[in-house]
C-alpha cells in the first residue's frame, strides 16, 4: 500500500479531520448500548496505553504495576466522591495528581536499580496495592469494593448515559494525546528515547537519566490516574479485581501489539484488537489467560515491533 | 592555557590498577593524542574524566573548576563531549534525532514552557533543528537525516557519533579510537575532518592505535602503558623515542601472533 | 513453641531453597526472569497429586514421574518461548514472553484441575515424635531431609561433574563457552529441565507437608523464588540456600507470632527492600559494566 499520501501534510490533515469527525459522530450511528460500552472500554484502555507507551515504548521501562496506578486513580475518585463529597472535576484532578506522585515514588529506584529488577519492584508494588485494597476493609471496603459512586457533574452537566461517558472519555483521550504529542516532540521525548536506546550514551549527552526516567514514568502514571478516575464514575463502583497483574499485562500487550514508540496512535490499534478479542472470547472465559498468554508470546516472537510500531525495544 | 587538567587520577578495579596516577593537561585549541597498547588504561582514563567511572583517587579540573567524580551528565553539560570506542549511536532512531539528542543540553526549553509558552518552546526546538541540519550538512550526512542510524555504513556511523558529540558545542571533544574498523581512505578523510575541527577552534583529545593517523593529526602525544603515563612529547619526539618503539613493537608482535 | 516454629521455618526454608535453586540457576545462565517457574512446578505437583490420588501409584514413582513432567515442561517452555530471545538486548522482551508462558501454563493447569485449593495426601504417615524436647512431625523431618539431600546432590553435581562445570562456564560467559565447544543449547535445556525437576520436588514436599495444593501457589512460588534469589544473591547456589532459609524462617515467625495475613505483604516488601538496598543480594558481588 502506498503510504506516502498519508505522510504528506495534506493527507495527514485529511485523515485526522476525517477521523475526528467519525469519532465525534460515533454515538449518532452507534445506538447499541453494548457496542458503545465497548467503545468506552476502549477509550479507557487507550488512555492507559498511551501513557504506558511513554514508559515502555519511549523510555524502555517495563512496568508490571500500571494497573496499580490506574487503581490509585479509581480509588481516589471513589473515596473522595462517596465519602468526602468531592465533585467529579476535583476528584479527577486529585486522582491524576495522586497517581503521579505514587509514580514518582515508585520510579525513584530507577536511579540505582537495573531494568529487570525495576520491573520486579513495579510488580511487587502492584501486588501490594491489590493486597491493601483487598484487606484494608475500613478504607477500601475490601473485596466488595466501593459502590454507589455518584453521578459526575461537569460545570452543571450531568454525565449519565453511555453517550455522555463516551464524550467525556474522548475529551480525556484528546487531552492525553495532545499533551503527549507536545511533550514527545521536544527534547524531552527525545531524551526518553535516548534512554531506551542506550542509557549510558544518553548520560554522556548531558541527559540526567535518573530524573528523566522518573519523569516519563510518573507522567505515564498521571494518565493512568485519569483513566482510573473515569472508570470509577463510569462503573459507579470499583473493586480490587479491576487492578490485577493481569490488567497490567493486558495493557503491556496492547501497547506491544499496536506498536511501541514514536507513533502515539500505534498502541490504539493494540487496544482495539485486544478489546475486541477479549469480548469475542468472553463466552470462553476459562481460556482467557491462555489466549492472552499466547498472544503475548506469539506477537513478541513473530513481530516484536507490533502492528504499527516503528521500533522494537532494541534490535 | 590549559582547559583540562588531571592530577594523579587513579582508577582501580578490585586489585587491578587500570589507571595509575596520571597527570596531564589539555591546552586550548590543540589536538592531544593518547596512544598506548591495548589494555593500557586509555579508555578507563577517559571514562574517569567523563564521569562514567568515579576516579578512585586524584582530581580533574575543567576550565578551572573541579569536576572530579561528578555524574556524566553534569560533566557533559559543562562542555566535555565524547565518543565511544565501541560505537554507541542510538541505532533504532534517525540520524537527525541522534544529533538532536546530542544537542539536548544546549536546547534551553524548560518543561513547563511546553504548555505555558508553546510558541517559544516550538521556536527553540526549531532553532535546534536548524543548527543540527547545518551540522549534518557540514559532515555530508544531510541527505540521510531520516535514515535509521543502524542502516548507515560503519564509517558513517562513526562520523554520526562524532557529529552527535559536536552538537552540544563542546569545549572539549574526546574521541576514543575513532578509526577502529575504518579503511585507510576513511581514515584520511577523518584525519582531515579532525584537523578542520581544530582549525575551527575546537579542542580535541584523540585516543588511537593507528600511528600514521596519530602522527598526522596530533599536536602533542601522550603515551600510556600499564595504566601510567609513560612519555609525553611532540609527534616527532614520540616517533624517535626508542623506548616507545619497544613498547609498540612488542605489541605489534603480539598482535601478529 | 519457638523451637517448633523455627524447625518448621527451617523446613519451609529448605523447600524454598529447593525451588529457588532451580530458578537461580536459570537466571545465572540466561539472566532471564523466568516468570513461568512457579506455574511449571505447580503443574508437576498437580500431576503428582493425580497420580497419587487417582491412580494410587507409589509415592516415589509418582514424584519421579511428576518431576520428569515438570522438568519436561520447563524444557519445552525454554525451547519454544525463550530460545529465540536469548540475546541480552532482548531481556525485557523475554520477560514479557515469560509472563505469557506463565499464563499459558497456569491456564492449562486450571483447565485440568480448576483453581480451588485441593487436599494433597501425606506421602508419609503423619506422626509426631519428640526430638530434643520438641514435638515435631515426621513429615516435616522427612521433608527437610529430602530437601537438604537434593540440594547437597545438586551442589556436588555442580562442583564435581563435567556437566556442572560446563554450566558454570556458560553462565560466566556464554560466547566464550560456545567457542570452547560447549554445546550451549544442550546446557541451557538441561538447566531448565533440572530447575523444573527440583521445583516439582519442592512443590510436592511443600504440598504434602501442608496437605494442600492450589494453582495460586504457582505465581506465589515464582515470587518466592525471585525474592529468595534476590535476598541471597541472584544466580548463586549458596545465595539461593540462604535466601530460601531467611524467607522460610521469617515467614513462619511472622505467620505464627503476628498474623498469617502478613505473609504476602512481607514477601513483597522484602523483595522491594532488598532490590532497593542491595540488589546484588547478600552473597552476590557487584559488577561494573565495561564501557
Ligand atoms: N569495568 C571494568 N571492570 C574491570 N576491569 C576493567 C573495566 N574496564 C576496564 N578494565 C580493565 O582495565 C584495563 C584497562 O582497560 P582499557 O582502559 O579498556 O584499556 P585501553 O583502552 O587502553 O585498551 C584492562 O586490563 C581492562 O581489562
Ligand atoms: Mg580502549
Amino acid at each position: 500500500m502506498d503510504m506516502s499520501f498519508f505522510e504528506s501534510k495534506m493527507g495527514r490533515g485529511l485523515l485526522f479531520g476525517g477521523l475526528t469527525i467519525c469519532l465525534l459522530l460515533t454515538p449518532t450511528f452507534v445506538t447499541d448500548i453494548y457496542i458503545l460500552s465497548i467503545f468506552n472500554l476502549m477509550i479507557i484502555y487507550a488512555i492507559l496505553c498511551m501513557g504506558l507507551n511513554l514508559i515502555l515504548g519511549f523510555t524502555g521501562l517495563l512496568s508490571l504495576g500500571h494497573a496499580a496506578f490506574y487503581g490509585i486513580g479509581a480509588y481516589t475518585t471513589a473515596i473522595l466522591m462517596t465519602r468526602f463529597g468531592f465533585g467529579f472535576v476535583a476528584a479527577f484532578c486529585a486522582s491524576a495528581v495522586l497517581a503521579m506522585i505514587a509514580g514518582i515514588i515508585i520510579a525513584l529506584p530507577t536511579r540505582k536499580v537495573r531494568g529487570d529488577y525495576f520491573c520486579l519492584i513495579t510488580l511487587a508494588f502492584g501486588e501490594i496495592f491489590r493486597l491493601v485494597a483487598t484487606s484494608w476493609i475500613e478504607f477500601t471496603r475490601g473485596a466488595m469494593g466501593i459502590v454507589g459512586i455518584p453521578i459526575p457533574k461537569i460545570f452543571g452537566l450531568q454525565i449519565v448515559t453511555e453517550t455522555h461517558f463516551y464524550y467525556l472519555g474522548l475529551g480525556i483521550l484528546t487531552f492525553t494525546y495532545l499533551t503527549l504529542r507536545a511533550i514527545t516532540k521536544t527534547r524531552y521525548g527525545r531524551a526518553f528515547i535516548a534512554i531506551r536506546e542506550d542509557e549510558l550514551a544518553a548520560d554522556t549527552m548531558g541527559i540526567n537519566t535518573s530524573i528523566y526516567k522518573i519523569m516519563a514514568f510518573s507522567i505515564g502514571c498521571l494518565y493512568a490516574g485519569m483513566a482510573g478516575s473515569f472508570l470509577a464514575v463510569y462503573q459507579t463502583a470499583v473493586t480490587p479485581s479491576n487492578f490485577r497483574l493481569e490488567e497490567s499485562c493486558l495493557m503491556i500487550i496492547m501497547v506491544i501489539v499496536g506498536g511501541m514508540g514514536r507513533n502515539l496512535f500505534a498502541p490504539l490499534a493494540g487496544v482495539a484488537v485486544m478489546t475486541v478479542a477479549t469480548e469475542v472470547f468472553r463466552s470462553t472465559a476459562e481460556y482467557r489467560m491462555l489466549i492472552i498468554g499466547l498472544i503475548m508470546i506469539l506477537v513478541l516472537l513473530i513481530r516484536p515491533q507490533g502492528i504499527f510500531g516503528s521500533s522494537s525495544f532494541k534490535n | 592555557m590549559p582547559i583540562l587538567e588531571t592530577r594523579d587520577v587513579t582508577k582501580r578495579f578490585g586489585g587491578l590498577v587500570a589507571v595509575n596516577q596520571v597527570c596531564m593537561t589539555v591546552n586550548n585549541n590543540e589536538i592531544l593524542g593518547i596512544i598506548g597498547p591495548n589494555g593500557a588504561g586509555k579508555t578507563s582514563f577517559i571514562n574517569a574524566l567523563t564521569g562514567i567511572y568515579k576516579p578512585s583517587s586524584g582530581q580533574v579540573f575543567f576550565q578551572d573548576k573541579e569536576i572530579t567524580g561528578l555524574p556524566a551528565y553534569k560533566i557533559a553539560k559543562q562542555g566535555i563531549s565524547r565518543t565511544f570506542q565501541n560505537l554507541r549511536v542510538f541505532s533504532n532512531i534517525s540520524v537527525l534525532e541522534n544529533v538532536l539528542i546530542g544537542a539536548h543540553c544546549r536546547i534551553d526549553n524548560p518543561f513547563h514552557h511546553i504548555f505555558l509558552r508553546p510558541l517559544r518552546s516550538r521556536k527553540i526546538e526549531h532553532q535546534a533543528y536548524e543548527k543540527v541540519i547545518a551540522l549534518l550538512k557540514n559532515v555530508g550526512l544531510e541527505e540521510k537525516k531520516e535514515t535509521l542510524a543502524k542502516n548507515l555504513a560503519y564509517g558513517e556511523q562513526r562520523i554520526l557519533e562524532i557529529c552527535r558529540a559536536l552538537a552540544s558545542d563542546p569545549q572539549l571533544l574526546i574521541l576514543d579510537e575513532p578509526c577502529a574498523g575504518m579503511n585507510s581512505m576513511e581514515m584520511d578523510t577523518l584525519a582531515d575532518f579532525v584537523k578542520k575541527l581544530r582549525n575551527e577552534g575546537n579542542t580535541i583529545v584523540v585516543i588511537e592505535h593507528n600511528m600514521r593517523f596519530m602522527m598526522t593529526v596530533s599536536d602533542r602525544i601522550i603515551v600510556m602503558t600499564a595504566g601510567a603515563k609513560f612519555r609525553e612529547g611532540t609527534p616527532e619526539e614520540i616517533r624517535n623515542d626508542l623506548e616507545v618503539q619497544k613498547v609498540y613493537l612488542g605489541e605489534q608482535e603480539a598482535e601478529r601472533c | 513453641m519457638l523451637g517448633e516454629v523455627i524447625l518448621v521455618g527451617v523446613m519451609v526454608g529448605a523447600v524454598y531453597a529447593l525451588v529457588t535453586v532451580g530458578y537461580s540457576m536459570v537466571f545465572g545462565i540466561l539472566k532471564l526472569m523466568n516468570f513461568a517457574h512457579g506455574d511449571t512446578y505447580i503443574f508437576g505437583t498437580l500431576i503428582c497429586l493425580t497420580l497419587l490420588a487417582k491412580y494410587n501409584i507409589h509415592p516415589v514413582l509418582a514424584i519421579l514421574i511428576a518431576a520428569i513432567a515438570g522438568g519436561g515442561l520447563a524444557f519445552l517452555v525454554e525451547l519454544l518461548v525463550y530460545r529465540r530471545l536469548r540475546a541480552p538486548q532482548h531481556r525485557l522482551i523475554s520477560m514479557i514472553t515469560a509472563l505469557g508462558a506463565a499464563y499459558v501454563v497456569q491456564n492449562i493447569s486450571e483447565l485440568q484441575w480448576g483453581n480451588q485449593v485441593m487436599s494433597f495426601p501425606s506421602i508419609v504417615e503423619s506422626k509426631f515424635v519428640t526430638l530434643l524436647g520438641l514435638q515435631v512431625s515426621v513429615t516435616h523431618i522427612i521433608t527437610l531431609f529430602v530437601a537438604v539431600l537434593c540440594i547437597a546432590v545438586l551442589i556436588l553435581f555442580m562442583r564435581y561433574s563435567r556437566y556442572g562445570k560446563a554450566i558454570d562456564c556458560v553462565s560466566q560467559d556464554m560466547d566464550a563457552a560456545s567457542l570452547m565447544g560447549i554445546p550451549i543449547n544442550r546446557v541451557v535445556s538441561s538447566v531448565y529441565f533440572m530447575g523444573g525437576v527440583l521445583g516439582v520436588v519442592g512443590g510436592v514436599l511443600y504440598s504434602s507437608a501442608y496437605n494442600a495444593v492450589s494453582l495460586g501457589m504457582g505465581f506465589r512460588g515464582t515470587l518466592i523464588a525471585f525474592t529468595a534469589a534476590v535476598i541471597g544473591g541472584i544466580g548463586s547456589l549458596g545465595g539461593a540456600l540462604l535466601g530460601g532459609m531467611i524467607l522460610g524462617l521469617s515467614e513462619n515467625l511472622i505467620g505464627v507470632y503476628v498474623s498469617s495475613s502478613y505473609r504476602d505483604p512481607l514477601l513483597y516488601s522484602l523483595l522491594i527492600i532488598m532490590l532497593l538496598v542491595k540488589p546484588t543480594g547478600i552473597l552476590g558481588n557487584s559488577d561494573q559494566t565495561k564501557v
